[in-house]
């Protein structure tokens, strides 16, 4: 590794790093160096920014609210009886 | 300890009242990633009761709803995974052996430039329309991502643990979760650039 240029390789580890923790400034300053002139790893940074964007998103896909599907009455039923029962097992 | 009777903490001591508040969104979410409704209505139950479990450990850091919805999104990769390794398919298996080695190696030349370079995608997949397709191809990655790597990728990604608290859980040294996370993060994309950007049909 020359000390003055990151190779992409070594950008992609740094992107990656600094989703992670905040990287030393001058580390921080060769990866923004390097992206300012790499459109490969532009994109690959942008790339994984989706990816976190979309791993975090609450969103429920569109649809009309009709096709909406909701648990049935039995359904939700069964779920308290289950909760209950495991607060009664952690009450013994 | 700080003693704060917060709207959070209220909810926390009903958990009954999980059901009919956060039921339904939770098992749209289910059905739109798993998309049979009685598996979705399982992940659903067993998110609840492991909410139940993990109860007194939510620190209001974030809204129930929230915390809920990550833990159901562990259950949705756990069962992916349980369902791709029931498969046998050739693809599969290529994808996990491409896993075995370094990703990054195979990405890169010697002197450290792309090999293969990052391909274009669509202007943004998370627009309404594109949404749902790449959404379902992520999962699907996800659920064939190596175990190790997905563990150290979901605490980081979808509950938002520091490299701390994540070194803690999996008792791995700080430059060690980088790796990982690293790994991990190269081999979606690579999954998702082989899987989404290029159907193989």
């Amino acid at each position: 590794m020359s000390h003055w240029m990151f190779s992409c390789k070594e950008v992609s580890r740094k992107v990656s790093e600094s989703m992670d923790r905040q990287l030393p400034a001058h580390q921080r300053m060769l990866m923004n160096l390097h992206l300012m002139m790499c459109k490969y790893c532009r994109r690959f940074k942008d790339q994984l920014l989706i990816m976190h964007r979309a791993l975090n998103s609450e969103d429920l896909p569109p649809g009309d609210a009709d096709a909406c599907p909701h648990l049935s009455g039995q359904a939700c039923e069964r779920m308290k009886q289950a909760l209950k029962d495991e607060l009664a097992k952690g009450n013994k | 300890m700080e003693k704060k009777q917060s709207g959070a903490e209220h909810r926390l001591n009903s958990p009954e009242s999980w059901v009919d508040q956060y039921g339904d969104f939770l098992y749209h979410f289910a059905v739109s990633r798993v998309k049979d409704p009685s598996l979705a209505e399982d992940l659903v139950q067993e998110t609840f009761l492991a909410a139940l479990g993990a109860r007194k450990n939510f620190q209001g850091r974030s809204a129930v709803r929230t915390w809920l919805i990550a833990i159901l999104k562990h259950k949705i990769v756990d069962s992916i995974r349980k369902r791709v390794r029931e498969s046998t398919s050739d693809r599969v298996e290529s994808i996990a052996d491409a896993a075995a080695g370094d990703s990054a190696d195979v990405e890169f030349t010697g002197k450290g430039g792309w090999r293969i370079r990052p391909a274009r995608w669509a202007a943004n997949p998370l627009e309404t329309y594109r949404q749902k397709e790449f959404m379902d191809v992520l999962y699907r990655c996800l659920g064939q991502l190596p175990q190790r790597l997905a563990k150290a990728f979901l605490l980081r990604e979808i509950d938002g643990l520091s490299t701390e608290e994540i070194c803690k859980e999996l008792n791995i040294s700080a430059t060690n979760s980088w790796v990982m996370l690293y790994r991990a993060r190269m081999w979606l994309r690579q999954c998702l650039e082989k899987r989404w950007v290029k159907p193989e049909e």
